[in-house]
């Protein structure tokens, strides 16, 4: 037989992390959670904006009903795992999701992985949860960073403003696109007093190690529920900072969500081989509490799709054993039995072509001979 | 090595004219040749020359770690991207012009011809007006001229081919100049060398 880590070395990278993730999430205790692929339309169109922005794969039911394939794993969860607010339930997916493509309106099957924390969620659960994030980015990279951010500073602080609605959500736009000019240019335009843009400039300019930014943050916090997500900030830090990973964790106020959703630490995680975030996360009480009364929830999804393109496996494709066969292959398979019962991957073909191998064996005669270089 | 995507043409020319004069000079970049790849490989940079509209793209996908882009295609598009800098150069805005004696009928839909479908969607769905979109690809000025739309929604400079058409500029949109982008993983791998390329292209922009 082949041995278990000799096939996870030749699996591709999608594969790989399923099996490395799941046995992490496994060791903090997590419980596997399957679910079916497909929900009411209407559960999920209600919680459009909790989703990326991308079309629903939606079809009849026999009884006509309007179904949707999964656009999402966190809503269902929410919807149908068993929780409570005086226990924890701690769980973990490995899932796809079904959604159209906005730029090519191609169908999409996306696969994903990740933990949900439900119920009793207090300062521990949410600091191993958010370990775990930096965990599995390492299983994807050791090149990595997590930004991490909080509702309760940029979001909120935007939220009280007395501005419209579409100004707001054109100043969230700015932190998200790390735009100063933009941002000083809205403020002008609509007005907004010089030591609210100072306060909003300063936060976008603010980025840079966790521990060492806290107190260049926590001097921006004007209002009370500022300082307490600061503080949380600052609560969660102390937790991690004498671990090595604790220097990959970045303060950055362009992570931002909807705040209609989200109510606390948010936070995305970038490794070197990918151009967007592989994982994004944070804690979403708002929206668990539209899906069920007094719901507390905080989670991450781990985004596998495309890293089999920035971290193609280059071993995937060699074999241990190449046997060369020209002319008849009387007896061939007993040979190539042997070889494959002691454990190593053998190809049998015409000529060697492009097949990288660790031996080249030539098969004339009933035998084997190695012509390997 | 970071990667930065320039637009081909006169725009590209000037950006590159800025990055050399603030020390990310690639000389492979002044010989005359049909490449559109150049390295400087001592400094760590690599050019690449684009067509201005997928300057974008290349940065969104992390092909390129930067680049210089009109606001008109970002507005257009839906990139994730760092928009890190105005540029200040390339200054227009985004009109709706129409023939000089147009007077909206406001029982029908507005028929709009123009490049920029999402923001001429954008744009009268926050005034709560139906329209219909024709989608041109360039000429956008002689849609009114020969009754293919009331309105155009383009990019005017100095107005000059609106007037030479007997059109004018009924609402500005929003103004439209070059902006430096970044893609924002890279972003966080090599902060600290956009960060100083932004740095020295709004003290050159500011010194102007």
């Amino acid at each position: 037989m082949v041995s278990n880590m000799s096939l996870k070395k030749r699996m591709a990278k999608e594969e790989q992390l399923v099996l490395s993730l799941s046995s992490l999430y496994e060791q903090y205790s997590y419980e596997k959670y399957s679910m079916a692929k497909f929900e009411e339309y209407s559960f999920y169109s209600d919680n459009r904006k909790f989703m990326p922005g991308e079309g629903m794969i939606a079809f009849n039911s026999s009884d006509g009903r309007l179904m949707a394939l999964k656009p999402d794993i966190t809503l269902s969860i929410v919807k149908n795992a068993k929780m409570s607010r005086e226990s924890r339930t701690k769980l973990y997916y490995n899932e796809s999701v079904f959604r159209i493509s906005d730029e090519t309106h191609d169908y999409r099957e996306i696969k994903q992985t990740g933990v949900e924390v439900l119920g009793d969620i207090d300062a521990y659960a949410q600091a191993e949860l958010f370990f775990l994030a930096l965990l599995s980015l390492r299983e994807i990279d050791e090149d990595f960073v997590l930004s991490v951010s909080h509702m309760g500073i940029v979001a909120h602080f935007v939220d009280g403003l007395a501005l419209p609605v579409e100004t707001k959500k054109q100043l969230i736009r700015c932190f998200s696109r790390k735009s100063v000019h933009e941002l000083q240019s809205l403020c002008q335009q609509h007005e907004v007093a010089e030591s609210v843009c100072d306060t909003l400039t300063g936060m976008l300019s603010l980025s840079g190690r966790l521990g060492d930014v806290l107190p260049a943050l926590r001097s921006l916090c004007c209002q009370p529920e500022m300082t307490a997500a600061a503080d949380e900030l600052a609560g969660l830090y102390h937790e991690i900072k004498d671990h090595p990973l604790a220097d990959k964790v970045i303060f950055d106020a362009s992570v931002v969500n909807h705040i209609d959703y989200y109510n606390g630490l948010i936070f995305k995680g970038y490794v070197k081989g990918a151009p967007g975030p592989v994982l994004s996360g944070g804690r979403y009480d708002k929206l668990a509490c539209r899906i069920r009364e007094n719901a507390c929830a905080v989670g991450f999804a781990v985004y596998l799709d495309g890293l089999n393109y920035y971290y193609p496996n280059q071993t995937a494709k060699a074999v241990d054993v190449l046997v060369l066969c020209e002319g008849s292959a009387e007896g061939l398979l007993a040979k190539v039995n042997a070889l494959a019962e002691q454990g190593l991957r053998v190809r049998v073909e015409r000529e060697q072509g492009g097949i990288k191998a660790e031996k080249v064996y030539r098969y004339e005669g009933g035998k084997l001979s190695d012509i390997s270089c | 090595m970071l990667n930065i995507a320039l637009p081909k043409g006169r725009l590209g020319d000037k950006v590159y004219g800025l990055l050399e004069q603030a020390g990310f000079a690639c000389p492979e970049m002044k010989e005359e040749s049909r490449k559109l790849v150049f390295e400087n490989p001592s400094a760590g940079l690599r050019y690449m020359l684009v067509k201005p509209s997928d300057v974008a793209i290349y940065v969104a996908h992390g092909a390129a770690d930067v680049g210089v882009v009109g606001k008109d295609i970002l507005a257009e598009g839906h990139y994730d991207i760092y928009e890190l800098l105005d540029l200040g150069f390339g200054r227009c805005h985004m009109c709706v012009a129409a023939k000089e004696d147009y007077r909206e009928d406001p029982g029908r839909p507005v028929r709009v011809a123009t490049k920029f479908p999402h923001i001429a969607k954008n744009y009268y769905r926050g005034l709560n007006r139906e329209i219909e979109v024709i989608k041109l690809n360039g000429s956008i000025e002689i849609a009114p001229l020969l009754g293919l739309s009331d309105v155009i929604v383009d990019i005017v400079e100095t107005g000059g081919t609106l007037k030479e058409n007997h059109l004018k500029v009924f609402e500005k949109i929003m103004p439209i100049s070059a902006r430096f982008i970044a893609n924002k993983a890279s972003y966080r791998f090599k902060g600290a060398l956009i960060d100083s390329m932004a740095a020295k292209l709004q003290e050159r922009e500011e010194t102007k």
